[in-house]
């Protein structure tokens, strides 16, 4: 006979007083397995675990766990099969962070004992796993987030239990230790073959670690199954209101999200303006422009430069040329054309070089032909010229015939 | 030692010894006078029981609001406890029946009106099977702001009593004697073993409610026993002494700094320190302006207090040096 599963809610329905949070919800997270809950606030992500964990029950549908139905055990008899880590937990008194894991072994203590050498041990071991072994005497009040995130999870391992559940196991994480969580999370599915249940926001992170989801909406299963069936443009949508591109991981195939706009409609106001940019310098003008209901041209661009691709994921009128190539004629006719046809000329403050130096001859032409232009100045000139003084001579003769600001706000107010 | 030695008769320690031994038939009777035998058997001895019961029913009340309410400031007096005794106890004087049952009315009437209190303090706090420990707290704040003001109203008719009413709500332990030890020995030792029971499990509420029933403590069932064992002593207690403030505020969080906040560790610190501590101020309130006595409550305070305030800052400078 197989295992039962770890966790197994059926047509579960649940929430507080009147209020319905889950509605008729079927979950399943065999051993072993990694499972992403993910879903937009408000969602019941966090009800879910907490009908899971003993704390809420439901109020239509069964739960086991392990086959057992946890409101029909005592507390104590729960803790053995469920651990949960919270976001956070700040105990009223100062415990040090060993006093703290070993709570962990509560589920296996009687009233009075105070643990013998296996709990010891396990308590130990867990703490070697997250990585907090020499914080041992440390009081937790004195740890940062990351090392406090780490003590809980400790304190959940040494429960032993066979599921474990994590409400955002990475907020206020670092990169890296939010990866090293993921990694004591994934071994332990291997190496015990835990059950574990995760509560991500981020669908990057989840996609890549879980090796399913369950996607939840307003209480209800909206999606479940392999990360590239539930991140999709259409839950995004969906689910979560967004616009976005879903692409898979050039390395690991697994799906990622890139967002775009968001899809608010800004009134359109009929007018026109052209960016010169380049090194991402103009990414934000771009979408500050184009928020405000400009329309909104860019170029010349490289290719593949954070501002081209900014300028494709906004959809905007562009002209490119190669990475690394020249501007060549082509390019600077569309672009000469374009910013004719602009109401304004927004010149970054990016570097310039002989492949790029065209565009400040362009605009240096608009400009002295009447066209309204503004340069974004943080950067001196003398800083992003790699033309030997071209570049340099050409912004300060833009410089004589253009507004010049210091900050978006200015410019925010310059282009109103 | 000190306790049962020091007074308007000195009573070495090895007379005192010797006395004890003789009674428990260990050692020939001493070379001492008469009165001083009465005097350490029916004065002194009580006296020192009594303030070492108090001392420890208070003292761990404390502690045990303390993890409960996760909240440093509470204290006996917190689900209404305090004031619900003193209210039986002055109902009682007024009344004119403080000589019932050989001059233990005031204390019985005490007893039920703390303990009747925070029953009635915590069904007020339930929803259901579950009691917030935030509105725990309201519903005993506000219970005994109301307890207070009947007791303003009582106090009015009192007329002759109202000295034995101020003495009483001072606090104090003179002139008991054996049979106040006698009832309150019981129960304080009761409520010892209860709290025994569940020191563990209060580290692990201290963690918050929902973290420790994760962690597989019945925290309904937990809440309900602490409420009534925290309860217990401190009626007891309240019932001979009056009301004596600081000691279940103050040594709890006096232990915690020496011997930190593992309620294992804490609650034996806390009985050997609540007994010394009451022991000691009952010495400085007999001895500070013999043969008056000062008032129990106020010496509590008065040597509290400032103690208190030192533990703290310096607690305060070190934490700040290791940051």
């Amino acid at each position: 006979m197989p295992d039962p599963a770890a966790l197994a809610l059926e047509h579960v329905t649940s929430g507080y007083g009147d209020l319905t949070v889950l509605r008729d919800v079927s979950v399943e997270v065999a051993r072993g397995e990694v499972v992403g809950l993910v879903g937009p606030n408000g969602s019941g992500k966090t009800t879910l675990v907490r009908v899971a964990s003993r704390a809420l029950p439901p109020s239509a549908g069964s739960i086991r766990l392990g086959g057992l139905d946890p409101y029909g055990l005592s507390a104590r008899e729960a803790a053995r099969l469920v651990a949960v880590v919270p976001q956070d937990v700040t105990p009223a008194f100062s415990f040090t962070v060993l006093e703290t894991v070993l709570m962990g072994r509560t589920p296996y203590l009687s009233a009075l004992g105070g643990g013998g050498p296996q709990d010891w041990a396990r308590a130990r071991a867990a703490m070697a796993a997250t990585e907090v072994q020499h914080l041992g005497d440390r009081p937790v009040e004195e740890l940062s987030g990351g090392e406090r995130r780490r003590v809980i999870l400790a304190q959940a391992l040494a429960q032993d239990a066979p599921l474990l559940l994590l409400d955002e196991p990475t907020t206020h994480l670092d990169i890296r230790h939010m990866l090293d969580v993921l990694a004591i999370v994934r071994r332990l599915a291997e190496r015990e073959r835990t059950a574990v249940l995760a509560i991500h926001h981020d669908l990057n992170l989840a996609a890549a670690t879980c090796d399913r989801l369950i996607a939840l909406h307003r209480g209800e299963v909206v999606a479940a199954g392999p990360p590239e069936a539930v991140v999709t443009s259409e839950l995004l949508r969906g689910v979560y209101g967004v616009d976005a591109d879903v692409s898979p991981d050039e390395t690991t195939g697994r799906p990622t999200v890139r967002l775009a706009v968001p899809a608010e409609a800004a009134a359109r106001l009929g007018r026109r303006a052209h960016v010169v940019g380049g090194a991402g310098r103009g990414a934000r003008i771009m979408r500050m422009l184009a928020e405000a209901g400009y329309d909104v041209s860019v170029g010349v661009l490289h290719a593949s430069d954070t501002d081209a691709n900014a300028a494709e994921r906004l959809n905007l009128l562009r002209v490119s040329v190669p990475p690394f190539s020249h501007i060549d004629a082509e390019a600077e006719d569309a672009a000469r054309s374009m910013i004719r046809e602009a109401d304004a000329l927004v010149v970054c403050d990016a570097p310039f070089g002989p492949g790029n130096v065209a565009n400040l001859r362009l605009a240096l032409e608009a400009a002295a032909a009447g066209v309204r232009t503004v340069l974004l100045e943080q950067v001196p000139i003398e800083e992003r010229d790699f033309t030997g003084g071209e570049a340099t001579a050409l912004w300060s003769e833009l410089r004589a015939l253009a507004r010049s600001v210091g900050s978006y706000e200015e410019l925010a107010f310059e282009l109103r | 030692m000190l306790g049962v030695a020091v007074g308007s008769v000195p009573i070495s320690p090895g007379s005192a010894l010797r006395l004890v031994a003789w009674k428990l038939g260990l050692a020939e009777r001493p070379d001492v006078p008469r009165s001083t035998e009465v005097i350490l058997f029916q004065l002194r001895l009580p006296r020192v029981a009594l303030a070492v019961s108090v001392g420890l029913a208070l003292a761990i009340a404390g502690t045990l609001f303390q993890g409960l309410f996760r909240n440093p400031l509470a204290d006996p007096a917190i689900v209404g406890v305090s004031s619900g005794a003193a209210l039986g106890a002055i109902a009682v004087i007024v009344a004119g029946g403080g000589a019932l049952f050989g001059g233990l009315g005031v204390s019985l009437a005490a007893f039920v009106g703390g303990s009747v209190t925070a029953f009635f303090v915590y069904r007020l706090a339930r929803v259901g099977p579950a009691v917030s420990v935030g509105t725990l707290l309201l519903a005993g704040i506000a219970v005994a702001a109301v307890i207070s003001a009947v007791m303003s109203v009582v106090m009015s008719f009192a007329g002759e009593d109202i000295r034995s009413i101020y003495f009483w709500l001072l606090g104090g332990l003179s002139a008991r004697g054996w049979t106040a030890v006698q009832v309150v020995g019981p129960l304080v030792l009761l409520g010892v073993a209860g709290a025994v029971m569940l020191i563990r499990d209060l580290n692990l509420v201290s963690l918050g409610e929902e973290r420790a029933a994760q962690l597989g403590i019945d925290v309904d069932r937990f809440k309900w026993q602490a409420v009534a064992v925290g309860a217990l002593l401190a009626g007891a207690a309240v019932s001979v002494s009056g009301v004596i403030g600081f000691v279940g505020l103050m040594t709890p969080h006096v232990m915690r700094l020496v011997v930190g906040s593992d309620h294992r560790r804490l609650l034996p610190a806390v009985i050997l320190a609540g007994p010394m501590f009451l022991v000691l101020a009952d010495l400085v309130s007999r001895v500070a302006i013999a043969p008056q006595e000062l008032p129990l409550g106020a010496v509590t305070a008065l040597v509290g207090g400032p103690f208190f305030l030192f533990l703290l800052r310096r607690e305060r400078r070190r934490a700040s040096a290791r940051a």
